[in-house]
């Protein structure tokens, strides 16, 4: 228990580099204009955060008189079970098998299970942090506004803490089979890639089956059971009924009866987990850093004809940025994977009648406003092509290699150019898959697709860029673990709030030009104009900070 | 080629002196040796030579240019090799190879020749087309020398290469590295090596504690520290306290 109290404590160390921060901080005094950073990041999110509570409010205003609150508790509880569940896919495998200190940890005295206990540790504190604006607004709306006994709080803490353990444990379990049976080819990257996707296909199927088509008596029947709804939004997975119900039963002996089954539950999964760490993590683990070798000499005409072509310095730059970005697979998942796989939801979502959101931006788009048509289908191929983290961890991508990019004889911002075409690519595959799902998913005429696709290429260098420039402000080069450089880096996140307040400007910018009487063709050339010179000066302030911003990361 | 002018650096806002006060000239056609322990700063003056680290005051010229002012003209004729390959793992040899040439310009014509004599000198032409992520800590270190060879730069700036080599090929980095100077062109290498330092090196500085200690020929050494011993017994002594 000591040794695997010693390893979760570093783990969690290493997480979250308490050392550097403690060192950075408080005893070097550098950066601490990043805590303020920070905590305006905290206050920038207070509105958002402020308005799902609200939400949530009139949802169990709504929920109430059909005797269906209960479903409030089940709807947060599956959200966040999901999202745990889609994302902790990769968060698992990259944690138990790709991150660097694994050759470390494999050579210590410790057991199988104790490692993959530890490893289980940190990433149930990180998703701690990630449902928490999910699911804890939820629970303290239904305990205040249930005006729910005392013994609720502890009971909600007590099913917060839990709530990640059976989607993660399985999520685990599903990886270690998975990398059982790649370790033994030759071809692992590819093996892990498509495991990796048909895992993910398989939960995405699962996800959208929740919501799949009834028939209206069916539905009425869920609406008028006491409870209902909660069981039909929950019975795809039960975990979240049980949860949801312990926390509306309290201690009563059914609350208590949901408490053992939840928590037992739980327990099982978790100790699974580890019964098969202990069969099954080394087999997958030891030998996957031994990748296929051909070791085949090349002849010398051979060899002549590989170095035959000279390219620009730029273009050497996009090249490896492309070649590094798809043969990292943690890194293709989130980027050209992640831009594709939008779209193919969407259009399964429509197609299976389910996610009443992609509904309701149908019904939007059928109103017969073709501006509005154009400038929503304009965010939504932004969200498409721009919402990845492609662009803010170019630089974090680099990580202990940087050094190259800094004795290179080519100036920061060619270096920065040949990235930023990198990005950017990405970003127009990204439009060209949400043009396709407009298309063939929600059947938009090219007359808005092929304007909304151009004002959406234009935003795209100007996110791009600004995205780019956050991670050049601070990039995170001291990973260990590809994971940490894409999904656990705060510039991404920061970008994507920042795009997210792009987005809202520009629907602003909409309004603002309507109001003024601007309509059809004019409205959408002054978005354009106005999009195109933000991006000119998006562009023009990276060039400017290149030099500087490279002249100052250490590496 | 290589002048160091009053170069200090330090961390933690002045609290730690990694470098204090290095003055250093090493003109063409020298190897120099530059030695001290862990924590000298020997790599911290190696990184602000190359462009990494910026010092905090003084100046550093490569081939008579100053490398913040000019920097890409100081990097177009150096070539550095830091103590760890950290190096794009997912990369192939030859791509990365590819890599170096495209941004130092090598011309197209010149790198096929120049990659065959390197990669059949250090026994990686076996290995060249496979992914870095496949190589072995020694190859790794041997593939960034191919590049750094590759470039025939005029300054060579090495942070403890002989680590990892094996003795063919570090038997062939010499050779290449005497030949190099013998042409005019210069060698900044750091060491933990004092054979290979004695033997190897035309002029040798020892820092110690961010200064430096002791500069000039083997025999020098010897003069200013009294002792006509190995270069170890000179080390040991002027770097004791």
């Amino acid at each position: 228990m000591r040794r695997l109290l010693a390893l979760l404590g570093a783990g969690l160390r290493q997480n979250f580099a308490l050392a550097t921060i403690r060192h950075k901080f408080f005893k070097q005094k550098q950066e601490r204009w990043l805590l303020l950073l920070f905590a305006l990041g905290l206050l920038g999110a207070a509105p958002l955060v402020v308005g799902y509570f609200i939400v949530l409010g009139r949802l169990y205003a709504i929920l109430k008189p059909m005797g269906q609150e209960t479903a409030l508790l089940t709807l947060a509880i599956l959200a966040g079970q999901l999202l745990i569940l889609v994302f902790g896919l990769f968060y698992v495998l990259s944690a138990f098998y790709f991150s660097r200190d694994l050759e470390f940890l494999v050579a210590l005295p410790a057991r199988p299970f104790e490692v993959i206990a530890a490893k289980f540790g940190v990433i149930l504190v990180n998703e701690y942090l990630t449902v928490l604006l999910v699911v804890a607004p939820a629970f303290i709306v239904y305990g205040a506004m249930a005006a729910r006994p005392i013994a609720y709080w502890p009971l909600a803490a007590l099913v917060f803490l839990l709530l990640p353990v059976i989607p993660l444990a399985l999520s685990g379990l599903l990886v270690m089979a998975m990398m059982r049976l790649v370790n033994v080819s030759r071809k692992k990257d590819f093996f892990i890639l498509a495991g990796s996707l048909a895992l993910l296909a398989a939960v995405l199927f699962l996800q959208l089956g929740l919501a799949g088509t009834r028939g209206p008596e069916e539905m009425m029947r869920f609406f008028t059971a006491a409870d209902g709804l909660a069981r039909l939004l929950g019975e795809k997975f039960p975990p979240c009924i049980w949860a949801a119900r312990l926390l509306a039963e309290g201690f009563s002996a059914r609350g208590i009866g949901y408490l053992i089954l939840f928590g037992g539950i739980s327990v099982a999964v978790l100790l699974l987990l580890l019964w098969a760490a202990e069969r099954l993590f080394y087999r997958g683990l030891i030998g996957l850093s031994e990748m296929a070798a051909r070791r085949t000499k090349l002849s010398a005409a051979a060899l002549a004809e590989r170095f035959a072509r000279r390219r620009h310095d730029w273009q050497a730059i996009l090249l490896r940025e492309w070649r590094l970005m798809n043969r990292t697979p943690i890194f293709l998942l989130n980027g050209i994977l992640s831009v594709v796989l939008v779209p193919v939801m969407l259009f399964f979502m429509v197609r299976s009648g389910a996610g009443s959101a992609s509904l309701a931006f149908l019904k939007l788009l059928g109103s017969g406003d073709r501006s509005a048509e154009i400038l929503f289908s304009a965010a939504f191929f932004i969200a498409c092509g721009c919402l990845n983290g492609t662009a803010s961890s170019t630089f974090s991508r680099e990580g202990s290699s940087f050094w190259i990019s800094k004795v290179i004889p080519v100036a920061p911002c060619r270096q920065v150019a040949g990235k930023f075409l990198h990005s950017y690519l990405v970003a127009v595959l990204g439009v060209l898959g949400g043009m396709a799902a407009a298309r063939l998913a929600l059947g938009l005429s090219w007359q808005s697709v092929l304007p909304a696709a151009l004002l959406a290429l234009v935003a795209g260098a100007f996110l791009t860029a600004i995205n780019m420039a956050v991670d050049l402000a601070r990039p995170l080069l001291t990973w260990t673990n590809p994971q940490r450089a894409i999904k656990q880096n705060l510039n991404v996140l920061l970008a994507m709030a920042l795009d997210a307040g792009f987005v809202y400007a520009f629907y602003r910018l909409f309004v603002i030009l309507r109001r003024a009487g601007l309509d059809g063709r004019q409205l959408i050339l002054a978005m354009l104009a106005a999009t195109a010179l933000a991006a000119a000066a998006a562009l023009f302030f990276l060039g400017r900070i290149a030099a500087r911003r490279y002249a100052r990361i250490a590496a | 080629m290589i002048e160091l002018k009053n170069v200090c650096k330090s961390y933690n806002k002045g609290a730690v002196r990694a470098v204090d006060d290095l003055t250093l000239t090493v003109p063409p056609g020298e190897i120099f040796g530059f030695l001290g322990p862990n924590g000298a700063g020997k790599t911290t003056t190696i990184k602000m030579i190359v462009g990494i680290l910026a010092p905090d005051s003084g100046a550093i010229a490569i081939a008579g240019r100053d490398n913040r002012r000019e920097p890409l003209a100081c990097k177009a004729v150096t070539a550095y090799v830091p103590d760890e390959p950290e190096i794009y793992e997912r990369l192939t040899g030859l791509e990365y190879l590819n890599f170096i040439a495209d941004v130092y310009g090598v011309p197209a014509r010149e790198r096929g020749e120049r990659s065959r004599r390197w990669l059949e000198a250090f026994e990686l032409a076996a290995v060249a087309a496979d992914p870095i992520q496949t190589y072995s800590h020694g190859m790794r270190q041997k593939i960034v020398l191919t590049g750094a060879l590759l470039v025939e730069p005029r300054v060579f700036v090495l942070d403890e290469p002989m680590t990892g080599l094996d003795p063919r090929s570090a038997h062939h980095l010499k050779e290449a590295m005497r030949a190099h100077c013998d042409r005019g062109g210069t060698l900044f290498f750091s060491t933990h090596v004092m054979e290979v330092a004695e033997k190897f090196c035309d002029r040798l500085a020892i820092i110690h504690k961010g200064r430096l200690a002791a500069c000039g020929t083997l025999e020098e050494l010897r003069r200013q520290a009294g002792d006509s011993g190995s270069l170890e017994k000179i080390f040991l002594e002027t770097t004791g306290s």
